[in-house]
């Protein structure tokens, strides 16, 4: 019948429509996310960019909205529609793209080792070098992680100073909790930290006390455990305390209001990101600030904290890494610096972010931030690690038996974690 | 009334009062702000907008609504044609290999979805069809289950009918969508039903194929709002994201139940 | 010949997307791949794996554990309200329709909404536990409640489909069985054992397999409502397949996990064919 065939006909040209898109022409493509700080931040870098070239255009354009950035540049990588610049590669991915040879080594490009070198210190320059060796990332920006809290309750419970150690923080705790409603349930607590059982939820609780506590050790090391050491226990310890005296709710967060603007918590582990949230939707009267995170008693020194960092990387199918390169330094030179922060509120990944003159204005009129940038001098990023995920969920299974269950002892946790990670780690070879 | 009817009536009632107030509450919390939503239970307490208006303005929902109807038009479509062709060969033609592919196609049926998962999306991957609306479609095209109630329904017709229009000088095809069709139509909306609702409420599918938010179906959408961070946490913006994925559902069943209830009864019967 | 290009449809289907993806799902078991690099050869390594994975066998046990609540329930509850349907009563159909409505919404909805009726400290269940003088209970944060949680959820999801399938059958019961019953003298409970029971024997085996296929497919729910947890209770197999290829790109082992519970699939729905089939 005629309409059958018309049938046939529409979807064979459908289908060949949808089969690909064309690469076209040579010119260099650059995609960032879409935080729109980082859309307006990118458009103007890219136009200052192609002004001052005569070549080829340089292609913007933010990654489409849809399920988590990993997997559209995976499901991008899968079919080979990369761009060349890639702005919001969690530092956690960089391994698991660099082993299966999809991103350039940028240490092989001209006049790399002297930007990182002014770029970063050594520590950093460590951490972001790959197990081979090379350099796959560009050290882009962080977001350090702090405790946010609640001016007026903290004022209320009048103490000596901020509670920044784990035994002044639990006092707190004790006094904080209460049972408002007279239900027999307490429904004020002292903080709240994600209770999700997704992998990267542990960043978030775990992993920066962590980092906090051991003053930036590494979770793995020689492709073994490595944390099976007294930090460890000591966070899981206090997280369990935490628990098993209901000093912060087991109830999941998407079960509700958010119980720090709903004044039903006092203090939480949060980054710059929270700030603009809270003025957008905070009530008339509501205070607060910020402090480093908590650590263990006889910690001394500075105290570090995960910052949740991103990078920039050049993909292999680039037509001229060397160019992506050059373009890449206009982002991330103290100029492009600037301007980033200005634009996104979120912190570059640089070394002496607080002493530059160029940002102390900045910090003038955006004192919250500056708290931030001191502390960006105590951060840590993640190590290189492929099966980074794994890892993680092994760690919140042993989690959610110990600290939020009770089933298990810090120390039988930590180290049935280190047996399984080996496993992981040795399988992955 | 005698007493057993009356605790008959009120069981029954607070049988439905059971199915009913989990939609009624979800629709209620979607209209309320978000301060009052924990102290919510059964009468309104303050009727806004302004979670629809926010969810309106950072998802596109009303885009997927649209994707999800193309999709499920499309593979209902697909599967009520196609599903009518191989019917009615496996009914009424002779031909080799005939016993062999029915067969198949009942073993097919009984083959969990899960062996065939990960190689599909290798296919959608080498034919580009990843982020298309081809990925969804094509490979719902076909569906053992209607051609098994096509072919059902189809024996159960007098060759002399087809015998009488092929004398007519009908070709096969005409014979099946304008001689046999009108005759078959209860078959032809149950199995557009079951496609139809099967294929809107799948999400499985989409979350592995589609990536861009442009493209996604509806309850995808709707499950990364709720699962994801974009509703900044608002419990009132994620129901009444809910709300709106539930409402074409409940609008098109409150006018069809009759036809609902029928196809799948009548589904599960010969299934 | 012209019956050929009737099922032509069919056959590329058949081809494309049947038979193809089972060949490669075989090839790919043997294999370990992460979708963006080369496939590499590691003989029966997967296998091996899968008897040492501890959480797949937990994921199998949390699937039947599901369905061994989840079916009982189901028919249970389907038979008594159909039961009560087939009495001579007012707005059968308002019931009838109020019934089945959870059916076709979405799982999506579903399990929103419940999540949130199911919250430990604001969900509306425990605030009315709580205000009839009864405790909060756990039922998304307890290893041994979580799991019950979800097959109460998906029986209030899919008995009204049930509801009908028992409803035809309690009708198609002739009224002369029950009248020559009362005759004799039966109660309400020999009727039932006697006449109603044995009638509707095949409704009862097609909802069984019916929801064991659909059990075997818990993947929705769980995803959105727990993750998997609390201490992986509410994990089913085919969220535990998902996780590995799609959250770590293990396709090779997940290629592996996918045969193996299929395998598993058919083997329980070939029994229950044989053990229900022969009480007829």
């Amino acid at each position: 019948m005629r309409y059958c065939r018309l049938f046939f006909i529409l979807l064979a040209v459908w289908t060949l429509f949808s089969c690909g898109r064309d690469k076209g022409d040579s010119a260099l493509e650059y995609w960032s996310s879409n935080n729109i700080g980082e859309i307006t931040f990118s458009q103007q870098i890219v136009d200052q960019w192609n002004l001052s070239q005569d070549g080829l255009e340089l292609k913007y354009q933010p990654i489409p909205e849809g399920q988590s950035s990993e997997e559209i540049i995976l499901a991008a990588v899968v079919g080979k529609t990369t761009p060349d610049i890639y702005s919001n590669m969690w530092q956690g991915s960089v391994e698991f793209y660099a082993k299966s040879n999809v991103l350039v080594p940028l240490d092989t490009l001209d006049g790399f080792m002297e930007f990182i070198r002014d770029r970063c210190d050594s520590l950093t320059i460590r951490e972001i070098t790959s197990s081979d060796g090379h350099i796959y990332q560009v050290p882009w920006k962080i977001n350090p992680f702090m405790t946010i809290y609640n001016r007026d309750y903290m004022d209320g419970l009048e103490l000596d100073s901020l509670p920044q150690t784990y035994s002044s923080y639990l006092n707190a705790a004790e006094k904080f909790k209460k049972d408002l409603s007279g239900d027999g349930y307490v429904d004020q607590w002292f903080g709240n930290t994600s209770v999700k059982l997704v992998w990267y939820q542990r960043l978030f609780n775990f992993y920066t006390l962590y980092i906090a506590a051991s003053d930036g050790l590494p979770l793995i090391k020689d492709n073994r455990a490595y944390f099976n050491n007294e930090y460890a226990i000591e966070v899981f310890r206090f997280l369990q305390e935490i628990y098993k005296q209901n000093y912060f709710s087991k109830e999941q967060q998407a079960a509700g209001q958010d119980p720090f603007l709903g004044g039903r918590i006092a203090t939480k582990f949060t980054g710059p990101w929270e700030i603009e949230y809270l003025e957008r939707y905070k009530p008339e009267e509501f205070n607060y600030d910020f402090y480093p995170v908590i650590v263990p008693d006889d910690h001394e020194g500075p105290i570090y904290t995960y910052c949740d960092p991103k990078s920039v990387v050049i993909f292999s199918t680039s037509s001229d890494p060397q160019q992506a390169f050059e373009f890449i330094k206009t982002m991330v030179d103290e100029a492009g610096d600037l301007l980033f922060i200005q634009m996104t509120k979120q912190l570059p990944r640089r070394q002496g972010l607080d002493t530059l003159n160029a940002y102390t204005s900045f910090f003038d009129e955006n004192p919250r931030l500056r708290v931030f940038a001191e502390q960006a001098k105590y951060v840590r990023g993640i190590e290189n690690c492929e099966v980074i995920t794994e890892v993680f969920d092994v760690i919140t299974q042993e989690y959610e038996a110990c600290v939020l269950y009770n089933m298990k002892e810090p120390e039988e946790a930590i180290a049935d974690a280190e047996k399984a990670v080996n496993v992981i780690l040795g399988s992955n070879k | 009334m005698k007493p057993t009817k009356i605790l008959l009536y009120i069981l029954l009632i607070g049988a439905s009062f059971t199915f009913l107030y989990p939609f009624y509450w979800m629709i209620l919390a979607s209209l309320t702000p978000e301060s009052l939503l924990g102290d919510l239970n059964i009468l309104p307490l303050e009727i806004t907008f302004k979670n629809y208006q926010i969810m309106f303005s950072k998802i596109p929902i009303l885009r997927s609504l649209l994707n999800s109807t193309i999709v499920a038009t499309c593979s209902t479509l697909g599967v009520v044609v196609f599903g009518s062709m191989v019917g009615y060969a496996l009914a009424k033609s002779n031909f080799r290999g005939r016993n062999l592919l029915f067969f198949i196609i009942v073993f097919t049926m009984t083959l969990p979805f899960q062996i065939t998962l990960i190689p599909n999306y290798i296919l959608m991957v080498k034919f580009r069809w990843v982020d298309t609306f081809a990925a969804l479609i094509m490979p719902a095209l076909n569906s053992a289950f209607a051609i098994i109630m096509f072919r059902q329904v189809f024996k159960g017709i007098p060759d002399d009918l087809i015998d009488a229009a092929r004398v007519d000088g009908c070709g096969e095809l005409r014979i099946i969508f304008q001689v046999l069709w009108p005759n078959i139509i209860p078959t032809i909306i149950t199995v557009a039903i079951i496609t139809f609702m099967s294929s809107w409420n799948d999400v499985l599918w989409p979350l592995i194929v589609i990536r861009d938010e442009k493209l996604m179906t509806m309850p995808q959408l709707v499950t990364l709002f709720a699962v994801g961070g974009r509703a900044d946490a608002q419990l009132g913006v994620k129901l009444a994201s809910a709300v709106l994925l539930a409402l074409p559902i409940i609008i098109t069943y409150s006018i069809f139940q009759k036809h609902f209830i029928r196809s799948m009864a009548s589904s599960g019967l010969k299934g | 010949m012209l019956s050929y290009f009737l099922v032509s449809p069919y056959l590329v289907h058949l081809l494309l997307f049947i038979s193809f993806p089972v060949i490669f799902s075989v090839v790919l078991t043997f294999h370990k791949w992460n979708i963006i690099s080369e496939m590499q050869f590691v003989g029966v390594d997967n296998y091996i794996r899968i008897f040492h994975d501890r959480l797949f066998w937990k994921a199998l046990l949390n699937t039947v554990t599901f369905l061994l609540i989840h079916i009982p329930l189901q028919i249970l509850i389907a038979l008594l309200l159909a039961y009560f349907l087939d009495q001579k009563i007012f707005l059968k159909g308002f019931f009838r329709a109020t019934f089945f409505m959870p059916v076709v919404i979405s799982g999506v909805v579903v399990t929103m909404v419940w999540q949130q009726l199911y919250g430990l400290d604001s969900g509306l269940i425990n605030k009315l536990l709580v205000g009839i003088g009864l405790g909060k209970v756990p039922w998304l944060t307890d290893k041994n409640v979580a799991m019950i949680s979800i097959a109460i959820m998906a029986t209030w999801k899919n008995v009204g489909l049930y509801v009908i399938l028992f409803l035809v059958g309690l009708q198609s019961v002739p009224r002369r069985y029950y009248e020559a019953a009362d005759v004799e003298g039966a109660n309400q409970w020999q009727k039932f054992r006697f006449i109603t029971l044995p009638a509707i024997n095949p409704t009862i085996f097609m909802v069984t397999i019916l929801s064991t296929i659909g059990g075997f497919n818990l993947f929705i729910e769980p995803y959105i409502m727990t993750g998997g947890g609390p201490l992986n209770s509410t994990l089913s197999a085919m969220l535990y397949i998902y996780k590995h290829a799609f959250e770590y790109y293990h396709m090779g082992y997940s290629a592996t996990l996918g045969i193996f519970f299929a395998f598993i699939i058919m083997m329980v729905v070939v029994v229950q064919k044989y053990t229900i089939e022969k009480d007829d």
